[in-house]
């Protein structure tokens, strides 16, 4: 019996043994801070820890307050080196033991590698411009405007047309006419609130136009022109009809002219909506 | 005096020599940023980057740098535009900077940790990969770094009322040549 219990306390002191020996065999948390100069933590550097005597190395990354941790260090001599974009690698030497150990690593005050200054741009090219700037922004908010009001236009704009084509002619009540008109001045009024907001948006020096704002500019000479003389002849057709006349002379050509307008005024909206 | 055999030995084991300074210089750049929106797919494009590494103790740090003007998507109305949201005229320059080994110039694909400052705003991308080959003396690195708007705090711009995709992934090719 003794024999068995003497067995028994053996193996369990020998358990003990091994699991305190395992557990000291994984060593130690090597953990700190990477921080700049003035002691502001530096974010995602990158840490290793060199043994000096095995010359193996473990790779660790700083998280974004700078910290970084290195477990199950076994107790021995290291070179801990920091390395992060801008600043130079910092090296330093540190003895691990068996306890748990905190080391915080600083760069060096200057920022390694090159600077903007050594790639050699035009100080045009690199010095900030916030009256640009303020101007692009006016731009932008103009020309938002513009494209709205764009695409609001297209509806009454689509509609006078429809409603046009039945108009003109001898069955044609006044009422339809009268909603024609009433269209075609609103239609007129927010078309050239919607050219105000692009004619009047601030001009960007320095800038070549090109690329498919060609064409939609191109196409406002026609749809611009065209939404001039559309109100002329139309109201010159108006006042002919009033009088019980046919449409004659000039104001004939109210109905193509707006048909061309409305067409170059689709067109100008496709240019700047779906690349060709 | 030292014989020849010893005086090459002695340069050759010098440290002053086995970790010299050396410098790169971006010769040719082609970069290039990809805007999704329902109604079209745009692509930006600049060749005006400007770069240069420097290497010390085998360790090299490299800046590349390119005008935020200098990007070309074919319409010059919608380049104002991006120049606008991307407060291109206040801050002119995209720059990127990373940190990488010396012996990373021998292997075929890298990953590397990249610092992107743009519009303002300082971004982190880690482990992006980039293929390399060797011509010569250069270094031709390819590769996309995933870039999205809101990691500048850039709002979405918009076309009809759509915003664009929030990811602008920007293609990358760059020539190094090694002084």
């Amino acid at each position: 019996m003794k024999t068995n219990a003497a067995r028994l306390i053996s193996a369990n002191i020998l358990f003990v043994l091994s699991f305190s020996m395992a557990v000291l065999a994984q060593g130690a948390t090597l953990s700190g801070t990477v921080k700049d100069a003035a002691g502001t933590p530096v974010p995602h550097a990158n840490v290793s820890l060199k043994n000096i005597n095995t010359g193996q190395t473990i790779q660790s990354q700083a998280d974004e307050h700078g910290a970084y941790q290195f477990a199950n260090v076994a107790p021995d001599d290291y070179e801990l080196t920091a390395a992060a974009i801008g600043f130079a690698a910092k090296t330093e030497s540190i003895s691990m033991t068996a306890a748990s150990q905190t080391a915080d690593i600083s760069f060096a005050a200057t920022a390694a590698g090159p600077s903007l200054s050594d790639l050699g741009f035009p100080t045009a090219e690199t010095k900030s411009n916030p009256e640009e700037q303020a101007r692009l922004d006016k731009r932008t908010h103009m020309l938002k405007i513009h494209q709205k009001m764009g695409l609001i236009t297209a509806g009454p704009l689509l509609a006078t047309i429809i409603l046009g084509a039945g108009a003109g002619g001898h069955q044609t009540s006044s009422t339809t006419r009268d909603v024609h008109a009433a269209l075609g001045i609103t239609t007129a009024g927010l078309y050239f609130t919607t050219a105000y907001f692009a004619i009047f948006a601030p001009k960007i020096p320095g800038t070549e136009t090109k690329g498919p704002i060609r064409v939609h500019k191109a196409l406002a000479w026609i749809h611009g022109t065209g939404m001039i003389l559309t109100p002329i002849l139309g109201e010159m057709a108006f006042a002919q009809k009033s009088r019980g006349e046919r449409v004659h002379g000039i104001a004939q050509a109210h109905g193509p002219v707006a048909v061309i307008t409305g067409i170059a005024y689709g067109a100008a909206l496709l240019s700047v909506s779906v690349k060709f | 005096m030292l014989s020849p055999k010893l005086t090459l030995a002695v340069l050759l084991l010098s440290p002053g020599i086995a970790f010299a300074d050396s410098q790169w210089v971006l010769q040719q750049s082609t970069l290039s940023y990809h805007v999704s929106h329902p109604l079209h797919q745009v692509d930006g494009t600049s060749r005006a980057a400007r770069g240069k590494g420097t290497c010390h103790g085998g360790q090299c740090d490299f800046l590349i740098a390119v005008p935020v003007k200098s990007f070309d998507s074919g319409d010059s109305n919608r380049d104002l535009h991006m120049l606008q949201v991307t407060r291109g005229a206040q801050y002119p320059l995209v720059t990127v900077r990373t940190h990488l080994p010396e012996s990373a110039a021998g292997e075929t694909q890298i990953h590397v940790d990249l610092d992107v400052e743009f519009a303002g705003q300082t971004a982190h991308y880690k482990d992006v990969p980039f293929q390399i080959s060797t011509q010569g003396n250069d270094r031709k690195l390819t590769g996309t770094i995933p870039t999205k708007l809101n990691d500048f705090r850039i709002d979405p711009p918009s076309l009809l009322t759509m915003p664009v995709k929030n990811d602008i992934p920007v293609k990358v090719e760059m020539t190094w040549h090694q002084q």
